[in-house]
């Protein structure tokens, strides 16, 4: 079962088309990752989702029903800007936000979430007394402690440092094996690869890629070269066959063009230099995000 | 709050109550420069038997007034400036209060107009008690000189210038017990516009403890981001009527306590017969009505706010429907019959606060007036929801850009 299903939805703002036409489906207890650059459509989507917006054109259905007031009580929603009453205490805020969803008492559960992310010594401070990073796990905490179906998250590592970013992850992992069925915005693409089921990525307002990330992958198919070399990047200039050379310092990744033989350009090379190491991989998304929104990508388009 | 809020507003009418019996007792010494010769001695046994009665009180001997000390002076013909100025300098010193000059034709006027007027100068002559005595005492005098010189006798001149005040009274009522008629009431000017003054400045006390904090607090919400949080889980109108219901519970508790402790208070004093229990159901019948109008009004416009100037810049059209009743009370109050205050009553954003203060009035209004403006504020109260919550709506999650009156109507026309 689709726990959200997207049907041909368009948004405009003036004459801006932040969505164009998108469709998409989230299935049950999956972790669906939304990535795009900035401006791109991911949190007018979400908003959308949320019907905070209302499309254009277009449906959004919710567990199998058009969205209506009871369905958002079974949805938690972490937006990309944090919103909370600074002058309130930590628990008091949490049972505010927990009973509005909820409807009942939510006192266990903010025990609980507090104690799992090393928050009870703050829970009697006020709001304005945390650190960002702190913030950010208390308006986390805010979106699940009323035990969301379906929790939607606008970024939710922003800000973090690795340590929180590992405990949210952790928290969301947790979750997802509860039942629950997450999509959030990243712009980190290691995140999104190791903890994503699905990837789907938005840019100008259209879907461009929907799917795993094998599946992804695959249709860029195996076309990067890394190699470790004794001459390093200057002995690999110029060779026929290579779209684009990206610099690691120690390792030098190529990307072959389209119907070029791998073993004539790693040839090439060991004519050129002493070769330590090589293998053939498939783009990592971070590249493929690249390929799609980056500058290269807009000298194409600008070509 | 509820106890801040009233002891600011009635606190600068209390300090003037309690402030009236504050007089400064520093004699005053007043020159007096008699050209008719009819007057000074007169002021001179005037002021004596003035100062006798009034200076010191009788029970405590404490001085509760200045005494007037006058100085007959004998005018200077030749240069009578200089004696002026002089007199002037004296005054600017600290020697003396004022110096009165007296024309010589005052007994009978007539002639040139400078022969026959009296001039009194001070540092603050237009506000100032000495001359209200002198022009109280002088006028009387010269009155009842004219009568016997007209062949009156001193006795009935007295008669003919004996002055009866008319006092004010209220209506005769039946007992409701007893079946007895009861004595009508003295009323006073101050008795008479008390009720209505403390009815209409409750309202307007209600209004900004509970109305006008949806204008920041909306804004804060919006800035800070709260209200994407919340509209995750309530829906835009959900949360106006929140955020207005939240302000009229704050309003209605601050009446009920405020009605309930003067009505009880009133009552220990044995003034029940000012407490206008035809007034009260009116008063929270109009204050329910004017929270949720002045409240959407104001919760919309927060939310086409970004940053508190956009809220500083708003406050005053925001509260136009409570200022203005402010601006045009005395007025209304006066004349509650007048066409002017009939038909400005009758405009629904103005209603509550300007129906409520005719209808406190103790001349009364006709019976369907009232409800004629319960009837038109109820209306534009629901049109003020409705365009309130298209405007909150759009405006509450719309970033960036200062509020524009033009935007605000194609929200409430597009939603």
């Amino acid at each position: 079962m689709n726990v959200v299903e997207i049907d041909n939805i368009t948004k405009t703002f003036g004459r801006v088309r932040a969505v164009d036409d998108l469709s998409l489906n989230v299935p049950e207890g999956s972790i669906y990752g939304f990535i795009g650059p900035n401006g791109s459509g991911k949190t007018t989507t979400l908003r959308m989702i949320m019907n905070i917006f209302y499309p254009d054109s277009g449906k959004i259905r919710i567990f199998g029903e058009k969205m209506h007031g009871a369905t958002s009580d079974r949805i938690g929603y972490l937006p990309e800007e944090r919103g909370m009453y600074k002058k309130m205490k930590v628990r008091d805020l949490l049972r505010f936000y927990g009973e509005l969803k909820s409807g009942r008492r939510v006192n266990k559960e903010v025990d609980y979430w507090l104690d799992r992310l090393d928050l009870s010594d703050w829970a009697d401070k006020k709001i304005e007394t945390l650190s960002k990073g702190m913030g950010q796990k208390v308006q986390f905490i805010s979106t699940v402690v009323s035990h969301p179906e379906l929790i939607i998250l606008d970024e939710p590592f922003t800000g973090l440092d690795p340590v929180n970013v590992e405990a949210i992850k952790n928290a969301v992992l947790e979750l997802r094996s509860q039942g629950a069925t997450v999509i959030f915005s990243t712009h980190d693409m290691n995140v999104a690869e190791k903890m994503c089921d699905f990837i789907f990525m938005i840019f100008k307002g259209k879907k461009v890629l929907d799917g795993t990330l094998v599946s992804i992958q695959d249709k860029y198919g195996s076309d990067t070269l890394r190699v470790r070399t004794e001459g390093g990047i200057s002995k690999l200039q110029n060779l026929d066959g290579v779209d684009k050379i990206t610099d690691f310092g120690q390792l030098q990744e190529l990307r072959i063009a389209q119907e070029n033989d791998h073993q004539k350009i790693l040839s090439e090379i060991m004519s050129r230099t002493r070769v330590y190491s090589f293998d053939m991989a498939k783009p990592t998304l971070y590249d493929i995000f690249l390929r799609i929104a980056g500058p290269e990508a807009k000298e194409e388009t600008d070509a | 709050m509820l106890v801040l809020m009233p002891v600011l507003m009635g606190g600068s009418a209390i300090a003037m109550y309690l402030l009236r019996g504050q007089v400064d007792t520093t004699d005053k010494r007043v020159v007096v420069l008699d050209r008719s010769g009819v007057v000074a001695d007169m002021l001179l046994k005037a002021v004596e038997e003035r100062n006798k009665a009034s200076v010191y009180d009788k029970e405590t001997g404490k001085k509760i007034q200045p005494a007037y000390i006058l100085d007959v002076v004998e005018p200077d013909e030749k240069d009578p400036q200089a004696q002026r100025l002089q007199l002037s300098d004296r005054i600017r010193v600290g020697d003396l209060h004022a110096f009165l000059e007296i024309g010589q034709n005052v007994l009978y006027p007539k002639g040139e107009q400078s022969t026959f007027r009296i001039k009194y100068h001070a540092k603050n002559a237009a506000m100032d008690n000495v001359r209200n005595w002198l022009n109280n005492t002088i006028n009387p005098y010269l009155r009842k000189v004219r009568l016997v010189d007209s062949g009156l006798e001193e006795s009935k001149a007295n008669e003919i210038m004996t002055w009866l005040q008319v006092e004010a009274m209220g209506l005769l009522s039946v007992d409701d017990e007893t079946g007895e008629i009861q004595e009508a009431r003295r009323t006073s000017e101050e008795e008479a516009i008390f009720v209505p003054i403390v009815v209409f400045f409750l309202m307007f006390m209600m209004v900004m403890m509970g109305a006008m904090p949806l204008l920041q607090s909306t804004m804060e919400e919006k800035t800070q981001r709260i209200a994407e949080v919340l509209l995750g889980s309530l829906k835009p109108h959900e949360f106006m009527a929140g955020k207005v219901l939240g302000g009229l519970a704050v309003s209605l508790t601050g009446a009920l306590v405020y009605v309930i402790g003067g009505v009880f208070f009133l009552g220990r004093l044995g003034l029940n017969d000012i407490i206008p229990y035809h007034v009260i159901p009116w008063f929270f019948a109009f204050l329910v009505l004017e929270i949720v109008m002045v409240g959407s009004w104001l919760a919309a416009l927060g939310s086409t706010c970004n940053d508190p100037k956009d809220a500083q810049n708003l406050t005053f059209p925001a509260m136009f429907p409570v200022f203005f009743p402010m601006f045009v009370f005395m007025p209304v109050l006066m004349e509650p019959t007048s066409g002017f205050a009939t038909w400005l009553s009758f405009f629904p954003p103005f209603t509550p606060m300007l129906m409520l203060i005719r209808k406190a009035a103790p001349a009364g209004i006709p019976a369907w007036q009232p409800w004629v403006g319960l009837v038109g504020v109820i209306l534009f109260t629901a049109l003020a929801i409705w365009a309130g919550g298209r405007i909150f709506r759009v405006g509450i999650l719309m970033q960036g850009g200062a509020p524009k009156l033009s935007n605000m109507i194609k929200w409430t026309i597009r939603g």
